[in-house]
């Protein structure tokens, strides 16, 4: 693992230095916000665990020991953080995922410059994904959303979630095996072309 | 070759050691029913990656996680009014004091510190600040509202800066 810049600013917060944690926030928060809400497709919702992740870091400063890259860390203690959450009974986790919100979170939706037949396909879209994370298992759920909207390697998304690559790779499959069946409505174009 | 299933996805995701690569396209070209199950698995990635991005942060976030932030922050030594009123008085003439605290105030209200400093410790105790300032300003001889102002501002100045 070569230098980690972010490791270092964790490191400097540790020591008493407030504006490192600035800019770890000024990093990371839209990040975390977009990782929040990928996981849970609801804006209030995101940004209260979005918080919570900022302010389980500063309570976490003295134990923090920089064993992989301060990202890859950060992302572990939101994936653990909102799974928590979603695990728990109750009416917010409900409302964040499986249930048809329609046009609750207008936020999420397609810009207003779509045509109305885009607006009404994305919306379509957005309902499908919702409904296709709230019945995946979770930590499907978690690889799925750290592989398609947040880039992570498999090497990444196994540090995130404690596992192995094996693991990841079979986790990320079986949710995207998932996803073919919920959004084969919505396909496009032709697998040798998405070839990398 | 048993049909690679999830080497597929690891395929489209650029996931494969490249020694495997040439394995699974070969087992493509001529497996029609592999061939069908990876062009769906790709329809699915590109229907995902058609979704609206995340929105924006929201206005205020930073606001309200500073005020969530606050409340983790060791809290000083409190200090009641009776005894800070007590201190101050002995310290500095009460109409001086109130030119002190005016004068702070409106300077920091003038530059904008309180937007701009919403990690900085010293705009979190600014009450107490203030009470060292007023300490400092007894200590240095001060006894004019300008000299309070540079007082009151001593930790932001630039070196050389308020010279006379």
């Amino acid at each position: 693992m070569g230098p980690d810049p972010d490791a270092a600013l964790m490191l400097a917060f540790q020591q008493g230095d407030e504006g490192a944690f600035r800019t770890l926030y000024e990093r990371y928060a839209r990040p975390m916000f977009a990782f929040c809400h990928h996981l849970v497709r609801d804006a209030a919702r995101a940004e209260e665990l979005a918080q919570d992740v900022f302010v389980n870091l500063y309570r976490a400063r003295d134990r923090y020991r920089p064993k992989a890259r301060f990202r890859t860390f950060l992302y572990r203690v939101a994936s653990n953080h909102c799974l928590n959450e979603l695990r728990r009974p109750g009416p917010s986790s409900s409302r964040a995922l499986g249930q048809d919100e329609g046009a609750a979170d207008p936020d999420s939706l397609p810009s207003d410059a779509a045509g109305p037949e885009e607006q009404a396909r994305g919306k379509a879209l957005e309902s499908a994904v919702r409904k296709l994370l709230a019945r995946l298992p979770e930590k499907q759920r978690a690889a799925l959303v750290l592989c398609r909207f947040e880039g992570l390697s498999y090497e990444e998304i196994a540090e995130v979630l404690h596992t192995t690559l094996p693991a990841v790779k079979s986790l990320v499959h079986r949710a995207t095996v998932a996803a073919a069946e919920a959004l084969a409505p919505f396909e496009a174009g032709s697998f040798e072309e998405a070839l990398p | 070759m048993k049909h690679p299933r999830e080497d597929l996805t690891a395929l489209l995701d650029g996931a494969l050691p490249a020694s495997r690569v040439s394995e699974v396209r070969e087992h493509l070209a001529r497996c029609p029913s592999c061939r069908e199950e990876a062009e769906g698995l790709r329809a699915a990635v590109a229907a995902l990656a058609a979704l609206p991005p995340a929105p924006e942060l929201p206005p205020f976030f930073a606001t309200r996680l500073e005020a969530r932030l606050r409340e983790e922050r060791p809290s000083r030594p409190a200090l009641s009014a009776a005894s800070l009123l007590s201190r101050l008085g002995t310290a500095i003439p009460y109409p001086r004091l109130f030119a002190l605290a005016a004068g702070a105030a409106a300077l920091s209200l003038a530059v904008g510190i309180p937007m701009r400093s919403w990690l900085d410790t010293r705009a979190m105790v600014r009450d107490l600040d203030l009470l060292q300032d007023y300490e400092t300003a007894s200590a240095l001889g001060v006894d004019s509202p300008e000299d309070a102002l540079i007082v009151a501002q001593l930790d932001r100045l630039e070196p050389g800066e308020g010279r006379r």
